[in-house]
């Protein structure tokens, strides 16, 4: 394709080894990844017109935690700079949404969670209803595991279905070094381990992960100094649907990711590659449907989100590997997700394409 | 000495009070009266009961309807080992339970003792607290349990006439939950050099900048700063600002009267030491150019317990304090634009 | 193409109090993003995406609260973008807003911004939840100081600033305080909090909402009533802290007004602009900022404090809604910033308004004084003719 200006392409993708316990901060954490990812397409960091992160101070339990993170920047001088309380992958959205302004050039998105600082199975009962969840101590799990058993139910799935996707993305995970779960497993193996919250093990959860990333995004032909085969963002869209999972009318389907799905025009052509955030192993599921895929597009070569889960970071590394199946393996046209909220409440789908 | 990785254990403990506004306060008024109601909005009945039907964002208006208190399971999960957050400290269902009544379920959850006792499709009943120890949050309801007689509630789905006024309109919120840090290569060095009594800095290469204090970075060239950065910082300066802060009450506030907390020039470093504390200058009369010089605690009493990532150049207990040195005042002027 | 014009066409807010104890947290946002709708003629059906911004979600205890007031705010199957820059994120989130409208991605945007400090405490939050927090007059008054002593401003114009923020308080029926009996008497009487500092010179903890309805140039012209038209947007930061670092005189500061007034053509801000909305928590920060976006002169700035030129009647009116002073929801509060820009130059500020106001700018700060926003409105596309 011959890029306008107003194409935007992720042209360079770093991310630090995921780690289930890093005894780095999360400001060293950034440092490393955009270090990385400035070295990788050669060029200043005064080059860089925009720079946005995402993180949330209630992982790291500290107030204020993207400021210190700033620090990472170098800011003098000035820079225009930008913080999401989302993962890394809707930082990534706000630099494309700048860079659409057309005064800039280059700009670059960062992920970051340390993960290991909280407890998962409860530090997210503050992140529900303040109302009608937080108080019974709801925890992600729980409503995963209601979604889980409603899809059981609706006869979409079965327990065994979680597990081939846990043993398939498990599986890919041993050629992504960015994994941190990894290895072969029988189904029959995976569904002797016991219920973590009926019917889910485990294993269909989300492993904790300290991990930053960071992309960098250029516009036009500008794309072209800075990468060989730049992965161009053609569709790009996020939806959100009601908080509460008992107000939608089905949690066995996504309705946020098929309609981010259809705006980012996901059915316009065959997807090579998508890079899914299913924290849970079913979700991958409801998110394929959802997707609209079939069995031609291959699904999370690196493992996904159950080889490596630092949330806030762990969407921005779909991205990034989605660019990279472009940038570095020949892929033609890739798709990379992310999600937030209880039961896939927010989804955030972006299609990438490289030129023929 | 403290010189392996270290963890620090954070409580983030907080009494919150939510306000509840009128939808909600209707329902707490009547779930504390034993009454559990819903609101028909949209052509359903939502219970719990929102503000705004989650479809249109209209407002949800005031028909409420009474719900339960029986209802019926229609997805669930089990709990087997609950956390400190969790209502119950034994193993129990969550669930999604259409009250009778209701178009909607709502979240709660279902005390059956056994997993094995879950199913769709279960008619279950709320239990609720004792009318005395109720505050007409969600938790009222201690948890649902099997009905004893499946047969439908009585009075549900029957208009639910609201008071004029309600009279619980606030909830409590305690948070209460606990972080586990662990000390970064920067800031156990910074905690190694107090321990031996020096205080260092961090030289960047790039711009001759000194950082004092953990931050293993310059924030201004965007480099990285380890072991072979480090250039040990005199710990004699003088006061080039300061601030009094007359503390505010909160939960979890440790002080009481005013305190000062000092920014110092270190003498001949170029390099601004913050948040210091003058042990022998009342607060009322800390100033510009005063000269200090560090106290450090006795070997035997010093412990980098207190020196995490956060704390960010703070002597925690090892440095005491400053004191004055009893040299003549330097010109304010010549000081007060180093706050940094 | 890239950059269209950007109308502002719906502005709604709270009424800003200690503690709205009518009021849920999605009872407060939906307040002012009705009270948006109701000014836009609009319906939560005719808008596109909803952006919203906060401070620390440590204030009120919800980690990420736009996950649960998706619904409140009309996002249901919509885009729903979530802010946060520290203290100028209010500001950020009318950007991020604008930009969705000028890169064409949205047609309607409602970006909404709140604080609801009365659920928990801005002191513990502003700590990290540990004691002994120096909060953020603690951390301010060194720069305060610092700025008096080189500016050789005379003592009393922080007073002025505390008692004419107030007044104009007392003109806006939103704002938290009212305080028409204000005096420099009774500024200078009250207690001193962070030395310099004394407490009616410091902002009140406010719960309270912001709501800006953004649409493109059809939008805009086919508004019923008039829009304000976005100039230009800047965010700026600098790290909060590295070795001589001048707080006092943030370049990020200097940075943020230099970018606004070249994409704005402004050559001489003092009287090309004709009033302006600064974020001023603490009232030496009116002076400190008029320098520092070089609308006065290095340590002039406290003179057009003292000849009443920043007064609601005076050639360069500044906060003319009573500014942070007078209401200071921190989440909300640079986007209440941004919206008395707008609501001044559609000439709907009733009676705060600056007679024939064509061109305003707004500002908000974070953060250890390191991280700006700022944008320009104006009656038209092109005030400056």
């Amino acid at each position: 394709m011959a890029p306008t200006e107003n194409d935007i392409a992720i042209v360079g993708f770093a991310q630090l080894p995921p780690e289930r316990r890093t005894n780095l901060t999360e400001s060293d954490l950034v440092l490393r990844s955009t270090r990385e990812v400035i070295a990788q397409v050669g060029i200043d960091k005064s080059e860089i017109g925009f720079t946005v992160s995402g993180s949330c101070d209630y992982l790291s339990g500290q107030g204020f935690s993207f400021v210190q993170n700033t620090d990472a920047y170098g800011m003098v001088p000035a820079i225009n700079e930008s913080h999401v309380e989302m993962d890394g992958a809707f930082a990534m959205y706000e630099a494309y949404v700048r860079l659409l302004q057309g005064d800039i050039d280059i700009a670059m998105a960062v992920g970051v969670g340390k993960n290991s600082n909280s407890d998962p199975s409860t530090l997210f009962t503050v992140e529900f209803d303040p109302y009608y969840l937080t108080p019974l101590g709801t925890d992600t799990w729980t409503l995963a595991a209601l979604q889980a058993r409603a899809l059981i139910d609706s006869g979409k799935a079965t327990e065994r279905d979680f597990a081939e996707v846990v043993a398939r993305n498990r599986a890919n995970a041993k050629s992504n070094p960015f994994a941190q779960v990894k290895g072969d497993y029988s189904v029959d193996e995976l569904l002797a381990a016991d219920y973590v919250r009926n019917p889910l093990r485990r294993h269909d959860l989300p492993p904790t992960t300290d991990q930053a990333a960071a992309v960098i995004l250029a516009r036009g032909k500008r794309a072209y100094d800075l990468c060989e085969r730049p992965a161009w963002i053609t569709g790009i869209d996020h939806r959100i649907e009601a908080h509460l999972p008992t107000v939608r009318k089905d949690i066995t389907t996504s309705v946020s990711t098929r309609l981010a799905a259809e705006a980012a025009g996901v059915g316009k052509g065959p997807i090579d590659v998508a890079e899914i955030h299913a924290p849970f192993s079913f979700q991958e599921l409801i998110l394929r449907e959802s997707l609209g895929l079939d069995a031609s597009t291959e699904v999370n070569p690196s493992g996904g989100a159950l080889a490596a889960h630092s949330v806030m970071t762990v969407g921005l590394i779909r991205v990034g590997e989605a660019a990279n199946q472009i940038i570095k393996n020949g892929k033609n046209r890739t798709l990379a997700h992310t999600t937030s909220g209880p039961c896939l409440q927010q989804n955030l789908v972006c299609v990438m394409e490289g030129d023929q | 000495m403290a010189d392996t990785v270290q963890e620090f254990v954070f409580n983030l403990t907080f009494p919150f009070t939510r306000t509840l506004g009128s939808t909600l306060s209707t329902f707490s008024s009547a779930l504390a009266q034993g009454q559990i109601i819903g609101v028909r909005t949209g052509g359903r009945v939502i219970a719990p009961p929102l503000e705004y039907d989650p479809d249109t964002a209209a407002d949800s208006g005031t028909d409420w309807v009474r719900v339960g208190p029986k209802g019926t399971v229609s997805t669930w999960t089990w709990v087997p080992e609950p956390t400190n957050l969790h209502p119950l400290d034994h193993a129990f269902g969550f669930a999604f339970i259409t009250l009778d009544g209701a178009d909607t379920p709502m979240l709660h959850l279902v005390d059956t003792g056994s997993e094995s006792a879950m199913a769709a499709g279960m008619r279950v009943e709320a239990k609720l607290k004792a009318p005395a120890d109720r505050v007409g949050r969600i938790d009222d309801i201690i948890a649902f349990v099997p009905a004893a007689d499946p047969s439908p509630s009585e009075g549900a789905g029957e208009p639910f006439v609201a008071p004029e006024e309600n009279d619980i309109t606030e909830m409590d919120a305690y948070c209460d939950l606990q972080y586990v840090d662990n000390a970064s290569p920067t800031t156990i060095m910074w905690a190694k050099a107090l321990m031996e009594g020096r205080i260092i800095g961090q030289k960047c290469p790039q711009c001759d900048r000194t950082i004092v204090g953990p931050r293993g970075m310059c924030s201004v060239c965007a480099i990285e700063l380890d072991e072979s950065h480090i250039v040990e910082v005199p710990g004699r300066g003088v006061v080039s600002n300061f601030t009094i802060v007359t503390p505010t009450p909160y939960p979890g506030q440790t002080e009481t009267e005013p305190f000062a907390r000092c920014s110092i020039l270190l003498d001949g470093a170029d390099a601004v030491i913050a948040q210091q504390e003058i042990l022998d200058v009342p607060v009322s009369e800390i100033r510009v150019g005063i000269h200090v010089e560090v106290v450090w605690a006795p070997e035997n009493e010093r412990s980098a317990a207190d020196i995490d990532n956060r704390s960010r150049g703070s002597g925690g207990d090892i440095i005491v304090g400053w004191r004055t040195t009893g040299e003549p005042d330097e010109p304010a002027a010549r000081y007060l634009d180093r706050m940094m | 193409m890239s950059h269209q014009p950007v109308a502002i066409v719906g502005i709604g807010q709270t009424h800003h109090k200690r503690k709205r104890a009518d009021v849920s947290m999605a009872g407060l946002v939906r307040e002012a993003a009705q009270r948006a709708l109701e000014d836009a003629n609009m319906d939560w059906g005719d808008i596109d995406t909803v952006v919203l911004g906060k401070a620390p979600d440590f204030f009120e205890g919800v980690m990420k609260p736009e996950m649960y007031l998706a619904d409140a705010l009309g996002a249901v199957n919509k885009p729903m973008f979530r802010v946060h820059t520290a203290g100028s994120v209010g500001g950020s989130t009318g950007i991020v807003g604008s930009h969705l409208v000028s890169s064409g991605r949205h047609k309607r945007v409602l970006s909404v911004a709140f604080e609801k400090q009365s659920e928990g405490n801005a002191q513990f939050a502003l700590g990290g939840g540990k004691g002994a927090s120096i909060g953020a007059g603690g951390a301010f008054a060194p720069f305060i100081r610092s700025y008096i002593q080189r500016s050789g401003a005379p003592e009393d114009i922080g007073w002025m600033v505390a008692v004419k923020d107030r007044l104009n308080g007392a003109k806006n029926p939103y704002a938290h305080l009212k305080l028409a009996d204000i005096t420099i008497d009774k500024v200078k009487e009250s207690p001193m909090m962070w030395d310099p500092l004394r407490f009616l010179e410091s902002c009140p903890s406010s719960d309270g909402a912001c709501a800006v309805i953004f649409t493109d140039e059809d939008g805009g012209k086919a508004a019923s009533k008039p829009p304000a038209w976005v100039l230009a947007t800047a965010m700026k930061s600098e790290p909060g802290w590295y070795s001589g670092r001048d707080p006092v005189n943030p370049q990020a500061a200097h940075a943020c007004a230099q970018e606004i007034y070249k994409a704005v053509g402004i050559t001489n801000p003092r009287e090309q602009i004709d009033c302006a909305e600064l974020y001023v928590p603490f009232s030496w920060y009116e002076p400190m900022w008029l320098e520092a976006h070089e609308i006065a002169a290095p340590g002039e700035g406290w003179k057009m404090t003292q000849s009443g030129a920043t007064a609601l009647d005076g050639d360069f009116p500044v906060n003319m809604s009573g500014g942070v002073l007078s209401s200071n929801p921190i989440g909300a509060s640079g986007l209440l910033r941004f919206a008395e820009a707008a609501l001044q130059v559609r000439g709907l500020a009733e009676d705060h308004q600056v007679g024939g106001a064509n061109l305003a700018i707004a500002q908000a700060y974070g953060a250890n004084a390191q991280f700006f926003a700022m944008w320009a409105v104006g009656s038209s596309l092109n005030p400056l003719g």
